[in-house]
């Protein structure tokens, strides 16, 4: 069952999260840095 | 009088213990209204921290109970997470105008037309100098094994074509390597060099037809550029490193769900739709009201989420993104414009034809946010330069009405060029805050559908982990 209908589904009374890497923040909105696949 | 009976914490601090929710030494949790059927968030503006409850559980929740346990628990680590972030990053990337030139005259550009026009441009010689002076002082803050980047841009780089191709082939091994182009000379031997070397490749592209584009990006003469750019965009289809970036005006703003549409069905991979900028004055004409811009933008979300749904292909809208990355991962942003401070002067920076750095692009046409010269200023001085720290300097805790605003960490108050040009200074919002207000609440509405994945890119979480996770409770 893909995540949002589980949800959905599961109705929680919170929803809560979050996640931390190493901080890279490198770009402005000038040009796409999202992603590393081009190198 | 007896003796003194009020206690005082020996640090100096609030004597209280912090059981209550917005008082004492308790957490700040702000109520933030969704527009969702179900749910509304409570924010920790300081820590970015948040959680979606139950409209007729809210009561409960903020009396106490775990949620606000485990959040006391992990308060102190999310404070210093957004430290780290705010404050603690070293640049790794440049913002690299080889040329003043450009042979459009599009209508909201935020270099001025007499620069445009017959501006400098930048020897090879001056050009390989100037990486070699940027590897060396990247070298000093870069850790081992990343790459710092360099991402050409304009004005319009390729008119530099010859020591652009030559520096990128020469420092192919020290960065990684961008070009953000209008696409009007990409012809077939270049789209060569570029894509077999990994080179990023951006183009700019504001509509889905010729009459639409045409309006704001054209040649000197007049002429749209629209054909070019599509068949080019046509050309790059598959490749990893290709986008497209649209800027929003006035001329557009009504056709940004066919603009996302057209840019699926040609196999874009990520977009950005940006606002446009309101640096200078010739762009505030194109500005378009933050409700009007917020009312298309979603509905241009809405539709890249049908899209998916339909072909099991994205197209991410990058800008979006990364405010939706901004609260399930604080630290993975990758665009550093909205946060506070944004990453002007401390994450990247700017350097225009003749040397004369820039906390960003943004502010290549204003003389006083020149922090030196790469050629004659060691780099290190020039970040500490008055022209520099006034952007550096500038957070939401100094802004009315951001001081206050529940999510200030997702939006960071772009941006300090706009602030200080459009709207009078550095303690001012910049020119879309209703706008982010709108792009927050939507992101917290797509996290209460479980619906976030799908508006971002595959592996945005490949090297994080969880810090927190109210199913955990």
């Amino acid at each position: 069952m893909k995540k949002e209908d589980r949800r959905k589904k599961t109705q929680k009374d919170v929803i809560a999260s979050r996640k931390r890497c190493k901080a890279e923040g490198t770009g402005l909105s000038h040009y796409i840095l999202m992603d590393k696949k081009a190198r | 009088m007896g003796a003194q009976t009020i206690s005082l914490a020996q640090d100096g601090a609030a004597p209280s213990r912090g059981r209550f929710v917005n008082t004492g030494r308790g957490p700040t949790l702000q109520p933030v209204e969704l527009g969702h059927a179900r749910y509304v968030a409570l924010v920790d503006a300081d820590t970015a921290f948040w959680a979606l409850v139950r409209r007729e559980k809210l009561g409960a929740v903020l009396a106490g109970g775990p949620l606000l346990r485990a959040y006391r628990r992990k308060a102190a680590q999310f404070a210093e997470e957004m430290r780290a972030l705010r404050f603690g990053l070293k640049p790794s990337a440049v913002y690299f105008n080889p040329t003043a030139r450009c042979n459009l005259d599009c209508s909201y550009c935020y270099i001025p037309r007499t620069m445009r026009r017959s501006g400098p441009q930048m020897s090879s010689e001056r050009l390989n100098e100037a990486l070699q002076r940027l590897k060396d002082y990247f070298k000093t803050v870069v850790p081992k094994g990343r790459l710092p980047q360099i991402v050409f841009h304009g004005s319009e780089p390729l008119l530099n074509r010859e020591a652009v191709f030559a520096g990128i082939e020469r420092f192919r091994d020290d960065f990684r390597f961008g070009v953000q182009t209008n696409a009007t000379l990409l012809d077939e031997t270049a789209i060569e060099f570029l894509t077999s070397r990994g080179v990023g490749i951006g183009l700019s592209l504001d509509a889905h037809e010729a009459k639409i584009a045409d309006r704001t990006r054209r040649t000197w003469a007049g002429r749209g550029v629209f054909d070019q750019v599509t068949r080019l965009m046509r050309r790059l289809r598959g490749y990893d490193g290709f986008n497209v970036i649209c800027t929003v005006t006035t001329e557009n703003v009504r056709h940004l769900s066919s603009i996302v549409e057209f840019f699926h069905a040609n196999h874009v991979p990520v977009c950005m739709l940006n606002m446009v900028r309101c640096t200078l004055p010739p762009s505030r004409k194109v500005k378009p009201t933050d409700a009007v811009a917020a009312k298309h933008f979603t509905a241009a979300l809405d539709r890249t989420y049908e899209l998916y749904r339909r072909t099991g292909r994205k197209l991410v809208v990058a800008n979006f993104a990364n405010v939706l990355v901004s609260i399930l991962a604080p630290t993975a942003r990758r665009l550093m414009c909205d946060i506070s401070p944004c990453g002007g002067g401390r994450c990247f920076f700017a350097i225009a034809p003749n040397g004369d750095l820039f906390p960003c692009s943004e502010f290549i046409g204003l003389p006083k946010f020149k922090g030196g010269n790469l050629f004659t200023d060691p780099i290190e001085r020039v970040l500490s330069s008055r022209a520099f720290t006034l952007v550096t300097g500038r957070k939401v805790e100094d802004i009315e009405p951001c001081r206050r605003c529940a999510i200030r960490h997702f939006c960071g108050s772009p941006c300090p060029a706009e602030a200080h040009e459009m709207n009078g200074g550095m303690e001012r919002t910049g020119a879309f805050c209703e706008f982010y207000e709108e792009q927050v609440r939507y992101a917290l509405r797509l996290i209460a559908d479980g619906k976030e994945a799908a508006y971002l890119w595959d592996g945005w979480d490949r090297h994080t982990q969880d810090t927190f996770d109210a199913n955990m409770l």
